[in-house]
């Protein structure tokens, strides 16, 4: 009786590990599905603060830049690598995004989430014509994005630095533009409600 | 004794499920291994070996020679033993394939089932004995819109060198390749 008592208490505790350990171990969805685009996103969900972070900037001899010295700017957050290569098709539309809405207080944010080295980092980014600062990402920044399993992914944050909207997969330059006006929009708009 | 038997064997269980469902997490493996017959090869002799991996549908990996520098090439690794050589390894042509996130592009990839073909050789200096041959499928999977970390897919498979008619050194009783730790 009193060895059955200590198996089954063992096999509790054992049970007990298994869960916590994989709980832990895991790493759960923490979002839900983006209604307005086909692929569903982990991480921060719209209507929140987009996690900060500070990150060496690519061709910058070590300099770094923190997420939220860019307030003020609507913020285009896009995960990318080398690798990828529904990333490489967006690039140029990114490019030209950049030129078009720059003057109105978009800043794209490039995040290279690349084990290619730095190197090689930098010779893509300058053949596909990057006018917006890369970032090298890491392990933690995308843990504290929702794991970026699937690359590319977007998050696109107004001038608070709350997300606003946000895109697993490539995405058509229009959806990718409509997402650029709902941030710089919205931006606007809480800029004049806090007035 | 017998209590202590299963109390030890009941913590093993949970542990050891805790620890698979820890590694697996919750992204569904793009890619699986079917499981390499033992194989039995004589010492200056090789024999034909089969991989046969099958990529999930709605998914496609770079083949072993893709299109573009930057892309990350399906690569069998093998973690051997010193006394046998994986040689003559055979990779299958990649489908050139346009996907709709660039439908002017077409992209060297795998899909559905794919076979690598490859020998094992046992130099004439091998020592007869078993062995157990780790290795490891490198891959870089995407889907229609979306890209995913390259990934490495361990697999491992039994070898058996036997005597054969070249002068060998003294028999192995079991040997191991290094084990693969990711």
């Amino acid at each position: 009786m009193k060895n059955s008592v200590i198996f089954i208490a063992v096999v509790v505790l054992g049970i007990t590990a298994l869960l916590i350990g994989g709980k832990r171990f895991t790493r759960p969805p923490q979002g839900q599905a983006n209604t307005a685009v086909p692929g569903s996103v982990a991480g921060p969900e719209r209507g929140t603060t987009a996690p900060d972070f500070t990150l060496k900037v690519l061709d910058s001899h070590d300099k770094t830049m923190q997420l939220s010295s860019l307030k003020g700017k609507a913020v285009l957050l896009n995960f990318w690598a080398t690798w990828c290569e529904p990333c490489k098709m967006e690039m140029p539309w990114l490019v030209e995004l950049q030129k078009k809405y720059g003057p109105q207080g978009l800043q794209i944010v490039g995040v290279a989430m690349d084990d290619a080295g730095e190197k090689a980092i930098s010779d893509f980014s300058h053949k596909m014509g990057v006018n917006y600062p890369v970032l090298l990402g890491t392990e933690k920044v995308a843990d504290m994005y929702g794991g970026l399993d699937g690359l590319p992914t977007t998050f696109f944050l107004d001038r608070n630095g709350k997300i606003v909207d946000r895109a697993l997969g490539l995405e058509s330059e229009s959806l990718i533009e409509d997402s650029i006006k709902k941030s710089l929009g919205e931006a606007a708009a809480s800029t004049a409600s806090a007035k | 004794m017998k209590t202590n038997f299963w109390m030890l064997l009941g913590l093993a269980l949970a542990l050891s499920a805790g620890v698979a469902r820890a590694q697996q997490g919750d992204v569904p493996a793009k890619v699986t291994a079917d499981s390499v017959d033992p194989i039995t090869v004589r010492i200056g002799h090789s024999v034909p070996v089969q991989f046969t991996f099958h990529v999930k549908p709605g998914f496609h990996i770079n083949s072993h020679q893709p299109s573009a520098p930057e892309l990350i090439p399906t690569q069998l690794m093998f973690y051997l033993p010193e006394d046998l050589v994986m040689a003559k390894m055979e990779y299958p042509a990649g489908k050139l394939t346009s996907f709709p996130f660039d439908p002017s592009t077409k992209l060297s990839v795998y899909s559905g089932d794919v076979v690598i073909r490859g020998i094992a050789l046992a130099s004439s200096k091998s020592a007869a004995g078993r062995y157990t041959v780790h290795a490891e499928l490198k891959y870089q999977a995407c889907d229609n819109n979306s890209c995913y970390p390259p990934k490495k897919l361990p697999l491992a498979f039994d070898v058996k060198i036997t005597e054969g008619t070249t002068t060998s050194r003294r028999a192995r009783p079991n040997a191991q390749s290094p084990h693969i730790h990711n």
